[in-house]
Formats: structure tokens, C-alpha cells, sequence
């Protein structure tokens, strides 16, 4: 069940760099479906399941397993903790969050009184209930990382909110295309990549290394359709949508319309995205070597790189009938 | 073919970044009769080969275009749009332009009237975002004929203006790209010893992509870019050139003895060339193309030009035909020895 | 080679000449190869014997900023730009040389500025260099257009510690080349790479090239641990040891290579501290991220006023630099600290 699918991988604590516990709980959902899973030198875990085709192609599908997060950078003698971002952090979406570090440790993220101006990360400090600096150094490290503390919960008939659903819905999508899909044309080269928010990291060397045919990257896009924002003109629940423009890329026509395409096979309505901002993996895919033909199927999202990221559960489940075709063009 | 006809034809054919088919094609086109082999990759970039023994050189010019993408499609039948690569808003209220719609569409971009604004709007400059397209139809027919995503070229004319300057869009760099073209004419009547790769990129105009793939793929040992640069104008006289010559850039991301070399065959020749320093990034294909693989020593050779990323880019005739004798001259003086001098 | 020596040698980004030529006559005798290139990078192997041995990158950057002459002016000054990144309020009344050509960095005397002058930061459009030059002409002589200078200061003992312009990151090539005349267990390239100030370009190409399991990075940071300095926005402290990155703004220590550096420092006794501070970056990125990527960890030497004609470090933490690589690749073994 996507679904149940989608709820297993919004737990596991994984900031960029720090993607091993998702790895293995998507080792353990994928183990004897796959024909073959290794992890490389970045942590990308790698997992291919063949295609039946004779000229079958070797299609990169990629989706991150990172999210986004804190790093402490001093421990300061009250016993309170300074951090930095790790990818892209907004101050108004920070303060006075629950934060989580790998060994358990809660912590409050807030941000002390500012004279002037608006905060900075500077400004902000996790409170993790220790009196003093030795307290604090008994129970976390300089350079650790904490997260938005995982709290998943429905909204409505279809929604589900929660961290790091950019980028676990997407994971889940990836999963659940392997488990499903039988003797399909196309190969897939299903990459669960790491650090995309520090910068497509994950996928740069994993696309390197892979040399696909083609690549897709599954991500969340933003949804246009809250009080006064007007773009991307996307809704949420209105279908999947595929990428044509972001700041990172432009996809490539061939697999933009490969992606029209299977969506007509599978009677699934899509939207068309064209994002002012952001960026996703297809940019270190599309860019790789001497370039490969990359799109990007996006998740409609709400609230994107908060602790309530929202999607729709009908726009996961029409994006995964477009992938099972969409391999098997 | 004569150069002016060449870009006439090069610069009225679409090829906005990332969509660069139908420009390509054209290009490759007109290489053919002038190379030994020539192909298209799968992101659009033209590779163009004359064969030689000697080291293998990479020429590039960014073949794509500035543009702009329906982002909206809004109920009235207006377009909104987005831009590709760096469009200065300020160019296009009252352009007219091609939506690459289901069919090919006339549109005027339109803003609100002055006589509506305040005063103080009327100080600031127009956004994008106050702008759409008006293709003066009805809204059904609109929404049939045009969806998100759609492309728009700017306005196409090409205007030979006094002492053969013209003014026309894109020249930034199909005015390089007829460099290309005019080097492999001469070239037909040289003799060269080095392999050459006339290399038309794709996508320069988001960040030097294509430069990046066909540098990987070409694998060179020396790198040549082409690209324009500023030429003086009475509002940008620090850091600009004269427009009736060529600029050949220094600085760090610039191959010192390389290009010594290009200035060497210029002064052989006769060819001015002028003097640009860049402390940093050249924000062109030599950027990219020069840490292709394990790096590939490159130059930068640029084309003066007057308002760049408008529709009124003006270049002189003159300076580019002498870009095309300086890069065959350069092409044809290429040795296997300049790879051990290269660290001196 | 001493450090004295090496960082009194001229290499600004892209100019790197005197210093590549340096290295690559000291490393010669001490490596089974090394050669120059095609990005200037001087690239030096040494087998450990060991068949299927560990391929271990060591890099440091050999370029440092520096200032290149951009224009002149009719009265024969030098119009200028920095080559990395330099604060242009360090730089008024400074000794540079451009080339061989002595010069100073001017400006308008106190007595002669207005109150608003006195508030306003100099960019480089409002700086020259003054070589003494008569006019233009004698000017574009002696110091043409693309003509590189660098700061013009002397490697001194400062009290404790020492006192030098490029620090960043001669202290990692220094090392680097003292690593070269030990064995290890595993195989070595030592990369000592160009073009790092100006976008880690000299990394990129040998990241492609070199063909490594994993690479250990050598540099100079920023310490920003003294004066008015909130101590939660200190980077590292002079004195303290070698700084071990987590992470910046290039790339995340893998977190391996990162504990394990703590380790051995710890069981050896080096003295060795986290560096605090993520902004910056340094030819990590390129490394790790290279073909299909490869595991990296930074040791730093915290440098105060990196980018400046004077950085201050210590030797002890230098050393401390030195010591720590040199015990990590000790204990390097196929399987266990493969990376």
C-alpha cells in the first residue's frame, strides 16, 4: 500500500549527509524484489531491476532521501545549542519547533530576542533541557544534526501532512514502482540519492556513475493554489505534474513528452509545471557527462521545506500508474 | 552562402534554451557542406568535425536563445509568462511576439495603460509579473490553441544598419556562431594539422550546460569559446570595447600561453584585438569547458555588442568576418609541440 | 622545502608558476612519478608496494589570493581587481608587486577626506596601485593589462606564533610534501591543485584524473577566535590543533573519515579540535564529488586574517596538521579504514 508505504519512510531521521537510516529501511522493503542493490561511496543506495526488452534502456530514476535540517556549530555554556542550516531553512517556518537528533535527543528550536531587523539562524538556539555546556557535551556533539521532528498526520479525506515529505513521498513512489512493476521493458536504475539539498550532490555522482539513457527525477513541486501566491499555476489533488521549467533545468522534451505520453496510456490527468524557483536531481542527471535526456514527474506540495509539508494521497497514486507505464514504453 | 544570409536564415529559426531542435537542425544544415562529418547530440548541441592528425580543438558558440514561457493561461485569455534565460523586463511591453502554441500565434505583450497608474507606479519599471501576452483571441480559442509551457520567441527582425552595422535579436551568439561558419569556409582553402570540432552548445543561456556535455563528449585539448561581450555606449563606458573589433579576455580561468598564441597569430595577421581582464568567471562556455574532464587549457574570443539581451543587439560586420579569418589562422597555426609549452 | 620558502613565493590564482615549479623539483626525488596536468595541477604518486592497496588522495592548494591589473589611468596608476576573495577595506596602504614591480595600495589622505568620506567603504573602483610611474605609457610598460601582483610581505615569528602572507594554503603543501617522504600501507597521489580562490577549478580536473578511494584535503581556514568575536561564531582556535570539518559550504565530511580523525588524534595524543564554522568552501567539493564520487575529510590549520597580506597561525597546529595525516594513513588497511 502506497500509503503505508509513505508512512514507513517519513520516519526514519535522515538529514543531508546522514541518510543511512533511511537507506536501510528502504534495503529492507526492496531485498529479494530487485535484481540488484548496493549503496556507493556517497551513500546513494542503488538498486536496479531489469527490463525484459531487448533494446531495453537503462532509465536513472531518482528520488532523495535527504531532508532538510540543523548542525551544531557551539555548545554555549548555559547549555544551550547553536546550529546552522543544512539546505534551504526559512526563520518563520523555525521557531519554536520540536527538533530531533539521531540518539533520540529532543530539543525546542527558538529564537532569542532580536534588537533589530528580522532574525537570522544566528538568532536561534535548540533548547535540549541540559543546565549546563557539560550536560549539553554528555548528550550531543559539535557538528551533529537535528531535524523537524517526524509528525505525520491526515488532513481532510486525501492529505497527509508532515516533514520531509519533500523528499519521502517521492521515495515511497520509487518503492512502490519497484515492488510493482513486472517484466517491464525498460531497466530501472532506482536511485535513492543523498545530499540533493546541499546541492544534487547524491545525484551528480550517482548519475556519473550509472551513465542512464534516460533520467527521471520524482520530487515535490510547490502548489500555486494557497492564498496569494499565483505560481506555479499547479493545484493540489489535481494530478501530478510534469516538470517543463525550474530554476535548475529545463526538462528535456523527449522525456517530458514520454511523460505525457504514459499518462494518456494510463488515463491519468497531469498538470503542466513551470516553476520559478527550485531545482531537483534531473539537473545533475540531465547535465552528466555528455548529457542525458531528463524530465522530472513532481508531487504537488503545500507548504514545501516546513514541518507540514502537504500533498495530496490521489496525486501519489496517479503518479504511480504514470510510472508503471512509463517504464514500459 | 554569404554570412549576412547565413545569419538572416540562423537567427529567424527558434531555439530557446532547452529546445534548441528546430535551430540546430538549421545548423547543422548549413555545416555539413563545410566539414567531414557533422551531427546533432540528444541535447541539441551541433558538433561539426574537420580531421586532422594533430591535437584536437574544440570551437564553441552557444547556438540557443533567450526567450520567455507561458506560466498561465488566465481566464480572460491573456498570457502569463515566465522567462528563459536572463530577459530584461523592461524591453517588453509593446513588443510583438511568436507564441509557439499548437499553431504559431502573433502576440503583443501588454501592460496596464499609463493613464491607470499612479504616480508613483508610474516610476517604477514594469515586472514581468504586471505583463502578459495578447494574442487577440477569444479566451475558449486561446485555451485551445495555447497551454503552459508553450514557448515565446522575441520579436524577430534583422536591420543592416550605416557602416554594416546590424540590429537584430540574438546575436548573442548566433553572431559567433557565423564565425564558426566563416572560419570553415576559409578553412576549406588551408591546410591544417590539428583536428578541429566546430561545436554549436545548447543551453548557455541557464548556465553554460552545453559546453559542459560536448566538451565531455569531444574530449578536447585545447578549448576555444565564443561568446559577445559589451561594447561601449554613452550610459557603460568603464569595462567596454569598441564594437569594430574582437576582444580576447585574460585572467585566471583564461590559459595564459594559449593565449599568447591567438595574439600572436592576430598581430601575424593583422587583427586587432582588443583586451579584456576577468578576475573571475567569464560567465561563457570557456567557464565550463575548461574543467571538462581532467581540464582542457581554454581561451575566450568575444564580439563586441551593443545592448545584449534586447532585440536591438548591434554588432559590426567587419569585426565578426575578422573573427572568422583570426580563428582560421589560429586553427591552422595549432601544433602538437604547444601541449609541452603550455607550463613553461 | 621550508614553509618560509614556499609561502614567500608568488602564486596568485591562474599564476601559480614560481610555486608549481617549486613543488614539482621538491617532490620529484620523493615519489615514483609526477607531472604537470593540463589544469597546472603538479600530481605526484607513490605505490605502497601492497597489491589491492587503498588509493588515497592527499591535496592541498598551491594558488593564493591576490590582485590583478585591470586598467590605467592617464596619470599611470593601475587600476586593479582582487583574484579570490579580498575585503577591499584590509588593503589601503599596503605593499604589493605587481610582477617584479614594486608598488603600493593608496587612497586619500585622512586630512583631505570629508566626515562622509571618512564613513564610506572604498570598493576597487575607488583604489589604485602606485608604482612611481610617470604616465600611462611607462605604466601599461612595465605592468600590462592581465599582469598579476601579489602582496609583498615577509614570513616572520609573531610572539608564539608566525606571522605570512599565504598560509592559505602553503601550510598544506608544506605538509604534503613532508607526507611524501614517509611509506604507507596504502597508495598515495598527492595533488597539489590550482585555481582554488577562484571556484575550485584545479580540483575539478584532478578529481577526473586521479582515480582514488578517498581524499584527505589540507588547507588554511579562517579562526575568527579572538577580539570582539562572540565565542559561538569562532571557526577554530590558533593553538588548539588541527580543525576537523564536518561539514562547509562545498561539501559534508563523510561521517566515518570524520570520527575517525577524532580517533586517531585522540589515541595518538595530536592535538586536534572541530572546526566550527560551516561558510566557505574548499576543493572537498570537487573531490567528493568527482566521476562517481569518492568519501573526503578536511584537516585544517586555522589561519586569523586569511585573506589578508598577513595571516597568523601556529606552528604547533601546522605540525599538528602534519601529524594527524600521517597517522591516519599509518593505519590505513584494506577493509578496515577503506574507505
Amino acid at each position: 500500500m502506497l500509503k503505508n508505504t509513505l508512512k514507513t519512510l517519513l520516519e526514519p531521521w535522515g538529514p543531508s549527509g546522514n541518510e543511512h537510516n533511511v537507506a536501510d529501511v528502504i534495503k529492507t522493503l526492496l531485498t529479494g524484489h530487485v535484481d540488484s542493490l548496493r549503496t556507493d561511496a556517497l551513500g546513494n543506495l542503488i538498486v536496479e531491476k531489469y527490463g525484459t526488452d531487448d533494446n531495453a534502456k537503462r532509465i536513472m530514476l531518482s528520488a532523495h532521501m535527504d531532508h532538510i535540517g540543523f548542525v551544531v556549530t557551539a555548545i554555549e555554556k548555559e547549555g544551550f545549542l547553536r546550529v546552522t542550516n543544512v539546505g534551504g531553512i526559512s526563520m518563520d517556518y523555525s521557531r519554536g519547533r520540536h527538533v530531533v537528533f539521531e540518539n533520540s535527543v529532543d530539543g525546542v528550536l527558538f529564537c532569542q530576542p532580536v534588537k533589530e531587523g528580522k532574525p537570522t539562524l544566528a538568532d536561534f538556539y535548540v533548547d535540549i533541557g541540559a543546565k549546563d555546556k557539560e550536560e549539553a557535551e554528555s548528550m550531543v556533539q559539535l557538528g551533529d544534526m537535528c531535524v523537524y521532528a517526524p509528525d505525520v498526520f491526515s488532513i481532510g479525506k486525501h492529505r497527509i501532512s508532515g516533514p520531509a515529505m519533500d523528499d519521502r513521498c517521492a521515495c515511497a513512489l520509487l518503492v512502490e514502482l519497484l515492488l510493482y512493476t513486472e517484466n517491464q521493458k525498460n531497466t530501472i536504475v532506482g536511485v535513492f540519492s543523498t545530499q540533493e539539498e546541499v546541492g544534487l550532490r547524491g545525484a551528480t555522482v550517482a548519475a556519473y556513475g550509472i551513465a542512464p539513457d534516460i533520467g527521471l527525477a520524482l520530487d515535490v513541486t510547490g502548489a500555486g493554489d494557497i492564498p496569494e501566491e499565483k505560481y506555479p499555476a499547479v493545484i493540489l489533488g489535481e494530478g501530478p505534474a510534469v516538470k517543463i521549467m525550474d530554476r535548475s533545468m529545463i526538462a528535456s522534451p523527449l522525456v517530458r513528452d514520454m511523460l505525457f505520453e504514459a499518462a494518456e496510456q494510463a488515463e491519468v490527468k497531469v498538470q503542466r509545471e513551470v516553476l520559478p524557483y527550485g531545482g531537483t536531481d534531473g539537473a545533475a542527471i540531465q547535465h552528466s557527462r555528455a548529457g542525458v535526456p531528463t524530465g522530472t514527474l513532481s508531487i504537488p506540495c503545500r507548504y514545501v521545506h516546513s514541518s507540514c509539508e502537504t500533498i495530496d494521497m490521489r496525486d501519489m497514486e496517479d503518479a504511480l500508474k504514470v510510472l508503471l507505464t512509463f517504464v514500459d514504453l | 552562402m554569404e554570412l549576412e544570409q547565413f545569419l538572416r536564415e540562423v537567427i529567424a529559426q527558434p531555439g530557446l534554451t532547452g529546445h534548441e531542435g528546430p535551430v540546430a537542425r538549421l545548423i547543422a544544415d548549413k555545416f555539413r557542406p563545410l566539414c567531414d562529418e557533422v551531427y546533432i547530440t540528444s541535447t541539441n548541441s551541433v558538433i561539426a568535425r574537420k580531421k586532422g592528425n594533430g591535437p584536437k580543438v574544440m570551437f564553441a558558440a552557444h547556438l540557443d536563445e533567450i526567450g520567455l514561457m507561458v506560466t498561465k493561461v488566465e481566464k480572460d485569455g491573456s498570457l502569463r509568462m515566465g522567462s528563459v534565460g536572463g530577459v530584461d523586463p523592461r524591453i517588453l511591453p509593446g513588443m510583438r511576439v511568436t507564441v509557439l502554441g499548437k499553431e504559431t500565434l502573433l502576440g503583443v505583450v501588454g501592460a496596464k495603460a499609463p493613464h491607470l497608474l499612479t504616480e508613483k507606479e508610474r516610476e517604477q519599471n514594469y515586472q514581468r509579473d504586471d505583463l502578459y501576452v495578447d494574442l487577440g483571441l477569444p479566451a475558449d480559442k486561446v485555451q485551445s490553441l495555447v497551454q503552459i509551457g508553450d514557448l515565446i520567441q522575441l520579436e524577430n527582425r534583422f536591420v543592416e544598419l550605416k557602416n554594416r552595422r546590424y540590429a537584430t535579436k540574438t546575436a548573442d551568439d548566433r553572431a559567433c556562431v557565423a564565425i564558426l561558419y566563416r572560419a570553415m569556409q576559409l578553412l576549406a582553402n588551408m591546410r591544417h594539422e590539428a583536428d578541429l570540432y566546430f561545436v554549436a552548445t545548447c543551453q548557455e543561456e541557464i548556465g553554460s550546460w552545453g559546453a559542459k556535455m560536448a566538451g565531455f563528449e569531444v574530449d578536447p585539448d585545447f578549448g576555444v569559446a565564443l561568446d559577445v561581450c559589451h561594447a561601449a555606449t554613452p550610459d557603460a563606458t568603464q569595462f567596454t570595447h569598441e564594437v569594430t573589433s574582437l576582444v580576447a579576455s585574460m585572467g585566471p580561468y583564461i590559459h595564459p600561453v594559449l593565449r599568447q598564441k591567438l595574439s600572436d597569430v592576430a598581430k601575424e595577421q593583422n587583427i586587432v584585438l582588443q583586451t579584456a581582464v576577468v578576475p573571475r568567471s567569464t560567465s561563457t562556455d570557456a567557464d565550463d569547458l575548461g574543467v571538462v574532464r581532467g581540464g582542457v587549457p581554454t581561451i575566450l574570443l568575444e564580439l563586441p555588442l551593443k545592448y545584449m539581451h534586447t532585440t536591438v543587439e548591434l554588432f559590426d560586420m567587419h569585426a565578426l568576418q575578422e573573427g572568422g579569418r583570426l580563428l582560421a589562422n589560429f586553427a591552422a597555426a595549432v601544433q602538437p609541440g604547444w601541449e609541452d609549452e603550455l607550463w613553461i | 622545502m621550508d614553509l618560509k620558502t614556499l609561502c614567500e613565493l608568488n602564486g596568485v590564482s591562474g599564476s601559480e608558476g614560481p610555486v608549481r615549479r617549486a613543488i614539482l623539483e621538491a617532490a620529484r626525488p620523493l615519489c615514483d612519478s609526477a607531472y604537470i596536468d593540463k589544469m597546472g595541477n603538479v600530481i605526484c604518486h607513490k605505490k605502497s608496494g601492497a597489491d589491492d592497496a587503498p588509493h588515497i588522495l592527499l591535496a592541498a592548494h598551491m594558488d593564493e589570493v591576490g590582485f590583478i591589473i585591470v586598467g590605467h589611468t592617464e596619470d599611470g596608476m593601475l587600476r586593479f581587481r582582487s583574484v579570490g576573495g579580498i575585503d577591499p577595506r584590509v588593503i589601503i596602504s599596503k605593499w604589493v608587486k605587481v610582477g617584479d614591480v614594486p608598488g603600493v595600495i593608496g587612497a586619500k589622505a585622512i586630512h583631505l577626506q570629508s566626515p562622509a568620506d571618512r564613513q564610506k567603504v572604498l570598493s576597487y573602483d575607488g583604489l589604485y596601485i602606485d608604482i612611481g610611474a610617470k604616465d600611462k605609457a611607462e605604466a601599461e610598460g612595465l605592468c600590462p593589462l592581465g599582469a598579476y601582483a601579489s602582496f609583498d610581505t615577509s614570513y616572520q615569528p609573531l610572539g608564539d606564533l608566525i606571522v605570512s602572507k599565504a598560509l592559505d594554503d602553503r601550510v598544506g603543501c608544506y605538509n604534503l610534501l613532508r607526507l611524501l617522504k614517509n611509506e604507507y600501507p596504502c597508495d598515495i597521489t598527492a595533488a597539489f591543485v590550482s585555481q582554488e580562490e577562484v571556484g575550485l577549478r584545479g580540483s575539478q580536473g584532478a578529481g577526473h584524473t586521479v582515480d582514488s578511494d578517498a581524499a584527505i584535503i589540507l588547507e588554511g581556514t579562517a579562526a575568527n577566535d579572538l577580539g570582539d568575536v562572540p565565542e559561538r561564531f569562532h571557526v577554530a582556535s590558533v593553538g588548539k590543533g588541527v580543525a576537523v570539518s564536518f561539514m562547509d559550504g562545498a561539501s559534508i565530511a563523510d561521517r566515518d573519515m570524520f570520527r575517525q580523525m577524532m580517533e586517531v588524534a585522540q589515541a595518538g595524543g595530536i592535538p586536534a579540535q572541530v572546526k566550527r564554522g560551516v561558510t566557505g568552501g574548499n576543493d572537498a567539493g570537487s573531490f567528493q564529488r568527482a566521476r562517481a564520487g569518492q568519501r573526503t575529510v578536511v584537516l585544517s590549520v586555522p589561519c586569523r586574517y586569511i585573506h589578508s597580506g598577513s595571516n597568523v597561525a601556529s606552528e604547533k597546529d601546522i605540525d599538528a596538521q602534519y601529524q594527524l595525516a600521517d597517522a591516519f594513513l599509518q593505519q590505513v588497511e584494506g577493509g578496515t579504514n577503506h574507505a
